[in-house]
């Protein structure tokens, strides 16, 4: 059998019996929970499809131009922007921000230990652009702690292993694993109980939150028009890491970008649904400065890394539409050969890791790390096209594999430059050989009656009597199915023998027309009547709730929650961002006012600039008197919206001007939650587990 | 009113499933058409492009477009694979040779998939079939989103007199063959065969329906490996059987009466 490590990954994969029950539970639930969120959009899939294809695509032709667009306005808001032309160069410029370069060899512990004498702390959250430059190793290196406070990254890293999938990154472990894990590096009892697990991690990490020296994400989009960075998140670890630290670092690979606030919200009624069948993810978060001067919270600094690393030269070249991806994974779970195999089989002929395995990563892994030991993951598909078809923004998958075959992949990024003695790239000498000689015969049909001859003649050798010739295991095809011997008489032998009358006269009396045959139509889904009535539905649907009040009946309303759950003292916002009165007549029955920044504290009371009636989604902007810990630290968190302020959808709460400048604002939809443990939902992660609405009239 | 089309068997047909040829010739004829078949056709290339090996692709190609240009008749192929080589591969592979780029268009144009010629060039859902008993529909995966062709084999289909089409559990999955890969990665081909051979298995039906003879002979393959009966058959086969309880027998197809 092959040396080659991909088969024998692919080997390891197939016969272990706990990640394949991992990814048939994957694929079955991603898949369907998919299908049923797109039937909750606006327009027709197609339609929002080919539209974010045609944002994707012009932005990927002008991105020089956006590029342009996108720093200026992110460096005049604020940002430090770095560009990175490859993975050591990124890797440098977050160890220069922690001061910590090797080559400076600085002594100074003030430098490195920013807090005190333990190493420096770096919170993160997750980048699939920090596996790709293999960032933590790096940090490690340089005597720096990185934590990883995804769920489902934090469990891989405490297992030393690398993600398995670029959004659910412990896919591929059951319960069983992470309780074995989580017993043998937290000390927690034995446990197989998912909330427990979950609420383990979350006390673990909360810790790292608040002693962060720096919280490090990534980027979903940038947004050109205003510099906005834009970071989807469920669990509420990405707001935590992007606020509470005194430095944040955003990494983004370069093509992320999209021009405008409503090309993001195209690809937002896009992106969660895609990913993780939801109609929008718990926190979107629209960034766009460091912590403003009468703000009481957020990063001091905000950093953000734009790193190339062998993407602007795909740019032209056929693999030129992997750039309009936007990682939502929805390719890896509709491949059936990922289903089988599970992310860490991708790998490159001397066995390289790749971050980005599936569809999507068997073409983007040989365009960014170069096809010579990454071109043998395009040979593993059938060309089934699920990939294609799972795309929200229709990029030709199977297309690009068989370029990359073709070794089509120029480096140069001229074109369809041909270079023919690269074909067949992944595939043995026997392989193209077979083809060449098969390819021979078929041009000429004299040779290739010739060999059908040969084929049957070599048939009843085989298999004398039975039809099926039982090849055996070692020729590929025997290693599970037997071969059809081929026919004693060619069809085009027997045409010759069969009659060609014109017209069979009888039949042609039962033949009927399309027309009468009906295709079936979808019913379009019925609105709410009213927007208040579908932001409540929604919300309530995403385990929010929901208190319809006066202004007179706001306080009472406050009172009775915090009551119910035995809670004194609150943080929250400025009086003058809330409604007239109402701390003052809160504190009146009692309840005691606090700092921002105090963890201990249950529950936090904020405004809301606005809400998306259809997704359930709050639009909460931070400013001054407006700390964005309040609706983030406490478990409880309570939110004053007016009735006015919603809005029919994301595109039109986009619109919202406070959104486009403010330094930092939180769209959430829902308490915080995680389904990194067998995709096994559960509430209150490392944001509030609990969300009141209060809408006022 | 007389048609003449001319028929591109496959490769695979010609040689290892001349039964479905067959059954494609005389449900064409059954409905009108008159069938030709040009001798000097051979395979259409698609291995070699799906391997990656270009240059034999293209003289498969050049091979094929030179033999169904030297009439107009349009070019029926039964199987969704074939077809979409034909619909979408050429032109990759002629994009940077304008001569033979607008010769593959050409080609292209005129070029149907068997049920798609039926049912939408023609019109017709129902070819007078009978067959009365339960089977299964396998979409294979270039027939269904290589060419987008689904509602016309159902529709065909559920014209078939007699017939309980039943719903095949997972159906659109891709059943591991991919030509090359079943070779190339034997493994994974063998998990992706024992997903469709059990989903198979749970329906029931004794027979299962595909337009590619490539799934039909990967698919019943296995099952013979299974040591469970292969019974995958091409749709013309279903279309051209006319008589009670007796599928499959060329020879009885003009005598059913409905």
């Amino acid at each position: 059998m092959s040396q080659n490590p991909f088969h024998a990954h692919i080997h390891k994969a197939i016969a272990n019996p706990v990640l394949q029950a991992a990814l048939d539970a994957n694929a079955d639930r991603r898949v369907q929970a998919r299908k049923t969120a797109f039937t909750t959009l606006e327009e027709p899939l197609e339609v929002l499809r080919q539209r974010a294809h045609s944002v994707r695509a012009e932005t990927i032709a002008q991105l020089d131009h956006y590029l342009e667009q996108f720093i200026a306005n992110a460096q005049a808001n604020g940002m430090i922007v770095h560009r990175a032309a490859n993975a050591e160069e990124a890797v440098n410029i977050v160890l220069k921000i922690a001061g910590n370069l090797p080559q400076r060899n600085t002594k100074d512990e003030s430098v490195v230990h920013l807090r005190g004498s333990r190493p420096l702390l770096i919170a993160k959250s997750k980048t699939m652009v920090s596996e790709e430059i293999n960032l933590n190793a790096a940090l490690e290196a340089a005597g720096l702690t990185p934590v990883e406070t995804d769920l489902g990254e934090y469990i891989v890293q405490l297992r030393g292993e690398k993600p398995s999938h670029i959004i659910t990154p412990a896919v591929h472990l059951r319960r069983e694993e992470v309780g074995e894990t989580f017993h043998e590096k937290l000390g927690i009892p034995l446990t197989t109980d998912i909330p427990t697990l979950t609420d383990a991690a979350r006390a673990a990490l909360r810790q790292t939150f608040l002693e962060a020296d720096i919280g490090l994400s990534g980027v979903n989009f940038g947004v050109a028009e205003s510099g906005a960075l834009c970071i989807v998140t469920n669990e509420g670890n990405g707001r935590m890491v992007t606020t509470l630290p005194p430095v944040h670092i955003a990494l983004m690979g370069m093509e992320r970008l999209v021009p405008t606030f409503d090309d993001l919200a195209l690809m937002l009624s896009l992106l969660p649904r895609s990913a993780t069948g939801q109609k929008i993810s718990v926190y979107t978060q629209i960034i766009h400065a460091p912590r403003g001067a009468n703000e009481s919270d957020g990063p001091a600094e905000r950093h953000l890394i734009i790193l190339d690393n062998g993407r602007a030269k795909l740019r032209g070249t056929p693999l030129n539409d992997a750039l309009l991806c936007i990682r939502c994974g929805a390719c890896l779970n509709a491949c059936p050969i990922f289903r089988e195999i599970g992310g860490h089989a991708y790998v490159g002929a001397l066995g390289e890791h790749t971050p980005y395995p599936g569809p999507i990563g068997s073409v983007i892994s040989p365009g960014l790390f170069g096809s010579a030991n990454f071109g043998q993951l395009a040979q593993a598909s059938t060309l089934c096209g699920a990939c294609k078809e799972a795309c929200p923004v229709d990029i030709d998958l199977p297309g690009m594999l068989l370029r990359i075959r073709a070794g089509l992949d120029g480096k140069t990024g001229d074109g369809r430059r041909r270079k023919e003695n690269t074909s067949g790239v992944g595939l043995p000498f026997s392989v193209k050989l077979g083809l060449k000689a098969f390819t021979w015969a078929a041009v000429s049909p004299g040779r290739f009656r010739l060999a059908q001859k040969l084929a049957a003649t070599f048939g009843r050798i085989l298999s004398p009597r039975a039809e099926q010739i039982k090849l055996p295991a070692f020729t590929g095809w025997g290693f599970s199915k037997d071969m059809v011997r081929p026919a004693a008489q060619t069809f085009r032998k027997r045409f010759k023998k069969m009659d060609n009358p014109s017209i069979g006269e009888k039949a042609q009396e039962h033949v009927g027309t399309l027309a009468g045959w009906q295709v079936k139509k979808t019913t379009p889904r019925q609105q709410d009547s009213t927007l208040v009535n579908q932001f409540e539905s929604e919300l309530i649907s995403l385990s929010g709730n929901f208190t319809p009040c006066t202004t007179e009946t706001l306080s009472d309303a406050i009172l009775t929650l915090l009551n119910e759950r035995g809670i004194d003292e609150i943080m929250s916002w400025n009086e003058a961002h809330l409604p007239a009165g109402l701390l003052d007549s809160l504190q009146r029955a009692g309840i005691r006012i606090g700092q921002a920044d105090q963890p201990h504290i249950r529950a936090g009371l904020t405004g809301a600039l606005g809400a998306a009636a259809n997704t359930g989604t709050l639009a909460i902007s931070s400013g001054t008197g407006r700390p964005q810990s309040v609706s983030l630290l406490p478990q409880i968190h309570i939110a004053v919206l007016n009735k006015s302020d919603i809005k029919k959808n994301l595109r039109e709460l986009l619109q919202f001007p406070e959104i486009r400048k403010a330094t930092s604002t939180a769209l959430i939809s829902g308490p915080s939650r995680t389904a990194d443990i067998e995709m096994t939902l559960t509430i209150g992660v490392h944001g509030p587990g609990e969300l009141h609405v209060l809408v006022t009239q | 009113m007389s048609t003449t089309i001319q028929l591109f068997a496959t490769c695979l047909i010609d040689t290892l499933h001349p039964a479905a040829g067959e059954a494609v010739v005389k449900v064409l004829q059954r409905v009108g058409v008159e069938v030709e078949f040009p001798q000097a056709q051979t395979c259409c290339g698609q291995p070699a492009f799906n391997a990656g090996m270009h240059a034999e692709a293209r003289k498969m190609a050049q091979h094929t477009i030179t033999t169904f240009e030297a009439d107009p008749a349009p070019v029926v192929v039964p199987s969704g694979s074939c077809t979409a080589m034909l619909r979408h591969g050429y032109p990759e592979l002629f994009a940077d040779d304008p001569t033979w780029l607008s010769r593959a268009q050409a080609l292209a144009a005129r070029t149907f998939e068997f049920t798609e010629y039926l049912v939408d060039e023609m019109g017709i859902v129902d070819v007078g079939a009978y067959f009365p008993h339960k089977i299964t529909y396998h979409p294979s995966c270039h027939l269904l989103r290589g060419i987008g062709v689904d509602r016309q084999p159902r529709a065909l289909l559920a014209h078939v007199r007699g017939a309980e089409l039943v719903e095949l559990p997972a159906a659109e999955e891709c059943c591991g063959f991919g030509g090359v890969f079943s070779v190339e990665h034997p493994e994974i081909s063998a998990e992706m065969l024992k997903r469709k051979t059990s989903n198979i298995e749970s329906t029931d039906a004794p027979v299962i329906v595909t337009c590619d003879t490539g799934c039909l002979l990967h698919i019943n393959g296995g099952l013979h490996r299974q040591e469970k009966r292969p019974r995958v058959v091409h749709i013309a086969e279903i279309l051209n059987t006319t008589l009670l309880q007796k599928p499959f027998t060329a020879e009885n197809a003009e005598s059913a009466e409905f």
